[in-house]
């Protein structure tokens, strides 16, 4: 069904017209075919197989061979397990463990405590203005990282930073303080920089969670008696288990993943303190250009990172659901 | 106590409650929106007000200074149409493969349906770099490395699971007898697609572009290591390289972030409605 448009064109242009409808035409015979499902499939599966399956196959091929980008002439040179034993001997990886189980726990947390809380207070029927409240509170999770990480860095300066400014003319700082160059301060203060990113995810999707519980069932609650609390704990949390397994999980995989706040803010610092997993493979790979110990070190992050996805893909029933 | 008594205790808690509800919002508006006022401020402010002992809250000789630094600096124009370039491109290629691939599992019911949607789900839990250095070796060895195409590929792999997701939600909105009465019309299933599905699901399909645009736009990890030269550099790389090459120009800073957001910004307003409810789709319902 292709309109005849080509008479109205210039001649110069009838050509292509022509040759597109003529495409078209057999593209729609194609369509009516046995194997039309599966041919539109194949564009998504090429570029999935090429950029992310391939590469990850080698990357796990990789981690069994040492393959030092300044001594590429060797070669990958097949070395077994030996780059795993050796990240588990190594004190360091230890702490860098600790610190990735911390700053993940405690980001996921954080967040999702707070962007309950939001969420919440944004689904009270008396609030005036909500729409745009909703809105705005989502903008900090468009924010890049990177301009993220340099504003906050700016708001936290050990000399120009307002934060220290506001926190001693108030009274609960006695000077100004270095945040992110004192080792017990530097994790919680990159953690509050991606509180300030993460928080609207949750605060976006529990909220729309909340939006679906029927009304009818905390009007049924109140003609029992039950208080905010019981009506909290017996309606609300059990309608927004599922969203709030499913929030938690992708966003654990995020935070597992991206040393991006790290590379902006800390380089890891100081000392090993805002070291993790993700910074730590990065920063073998691209400053002492070993790939295979990085390899090993994303190995380790990927079977963490399934075990979450697999209580992910149970939760979320996303398999069922199509 | 009498029933009058137990109704006013209801309203003084409801009244309660909205009190609470009204001061977390508002702390929380102080708390999303303080750094974006303050870098907003900062930019605009001569860098003897952002050094200084005292600090200066309001602007109180406002510039453009930063910004005009920031447009004059060498390459920086290039970096910005960098940038839009390979959005546009990833917009593009991801609705393009995202379509055909949402459409066909959103219609067909085939065998492995549901494992290669589980399978394009989990694409997101692979650590970033474990497939860095094969990624570079072989866009190197097609001749995309440290070129807008080869990150432009780079991102459309990635976004596109989650938009296949939110298209396939827009498309199972649409009816199948539409495209049947079409069908009975003489239009081919390819016809259909085009005249009927597509149409129908304008609104989803714009607030799709605007999660892809979002995510190429600030994308910084894969752009830190997939290019280095200054004709393929985007936005984010620049801005953290700025950093390196100088004494911490915060009035710099500030401006070059407040520029690379403020497109993100308008995309945003212009979309949110449609965006939250496909991100509800595809995050929650799956």
């Amino acid at each position: 069904m292709t309109p005849d448009t080509t008479s109205v064109l210039p001649k110069s242009n009838r050509r292509v017209v022509r040759s597109g409808a003529l495409l078209a035409r057999f593209v729609g015979e194609i369509s009516e075919g046995r194997f039309w499902a599966y041919l539109l499939l194949l564009p998504s599966l090429i570029l999935v197989l090429a950029v992310v399956v391939y590469p990850v196959g080698y990357g796990i091929y990789l981690s069994f061979h040492q393959y030092n980008l300044l001594r590429a002439g060797l070669g990958a040179t097949f070395v077994g397990l030996q780059q795993y034993i050796e990240l588990f001997q190594d004190d360091d990886f230890a702490q860098i463990v600790r610190n990735t189980f911390v700053w993940v726990a405690g980001g996921a947390l954080s967040q999702f405590l707070v962007g309950l809380i939001t969420a919440l207070a944004l689904n009270r029927k008396t609030l005036r203005g909500g729409p745009l409240a909703r809105v705005l509170l989502l903008l900090p999770w468009v924010i890049p990282s990177v301009v993220a990480g340099h504003m906050w860095a700016l708001l936290l300066d050990s000399r120009l930073g307002v934060i220290n400014d506001i926190l001693v003319r108030i009274g609960l700082l006695a000077s100004y303080r270095a945040w992110f160059a004192d080792p017990a301060t530097a994790m919680p203060a990159v953690m509050l920089v991606d509180l300030w990113r993460g928080f609207p995810f949750f605060t976006l999707l529990l909220y729309a969670g909340l939006q679906s519980i029927p009304e009818e069932l905390y009007e049924a609650a109140e003609v029992d008696g039950a208080n905010a609390i019981q009506k909290f704990r017996s309606i609300t949390l059990p309608m927004l288990t599922s969203v709030i397994v499913a929030a938690i999980i992708l966003r654990v995989i995020t935070l597992v993943n991206s040393p991006d706040l790290m590379i902006v803010l800390t380089n890891g610092g100081p000392g090993l303190a805002t070291f993790t997993l993700s910074l730590y493979a990065f920063q073998i790979a691209y400053e002492n250009f070993n790939f295979g110990a990085a390899a090993a070190v994303s190995v380790i992050m990927l079977l963490i990172l399934m075990i979450f996805t697999s209580l992910y893909l149970r939760f979320s029933g996303v398999t069922k659901a199509t | 106590m009498s029933f009058t008594s137990i109704r006013s205790s209801q309203k003084a808690t409801q009244r309660l409650f909205d009190a609470i509800a009204y001061a977390i919002v508002a702390f929380m508006l102080v708390f999303a929106l303080g750094p974006l006022v303050w870098t907003a401020f900062t930019s605009i402010k001569p860098e003897k007000d952002i050094v200084t002992n005292e600090m200066q809250y309001i602007p109180l000789h406002p510039t453009l200074e930063h910004y005009v630094t920031l447009w004059n600096r060498a390459g920086v124009v290039t970096m910005f149409r960098n940038s839009a370039f390979t959005t546009a491109v990833t917009v593009v290629l991801c609705l393009l493969v995202g379509t055909f691939a949402a459409y066909s599992i959103s219609r067909y019911r085939f065998r492995g349906r549901g494992g290669l949607l589980t399978f394009y789900l989990i694409i997101r839990m692979f650590p970033v770099v474990l497939m860095l250095l094969p990624l570079y070796i072989m866009l190197r060895s097609i001749g995309l490395l440290d070129t807008v195409w080869g990150l432009a590929l780079t991102y459309t792999t990635f976004s596109m699971p989650v938009s296949l997701l939110m298209l396939k939600g827009f498309f199972d909105a649409v009816p199948a007898d539409l495209e049947d009465a079409a069908r009975i019309d003489g239009c081919t299933r390819f016809g259909a697609l085009f005249r009927v599905v597509i149409p129908l699901a304008r609104s989803g399909i714009a607030a799709t572009s605007v999660l892809i645009a979002v995510g190429a736009w600030n994308e910084f990890l894969f752009a830190l290591m997939l290019t280095n030269s200054d004709g393929s550099r985007t936005w984010p790389v620049v801005l953290q390289l700025m950093v390196g090459e100088f004494q911490l120009p915060w009035g710099l800073i500030a401006a070059g972030g407040m520029t690379s957001i403020l497109p993100i910004i308008v995309f945003f307003a212009f979309a949110q409605k449609s965006l939250v409810r496909g991100l509800m789709v595809g995050a929650v319902k799956g």
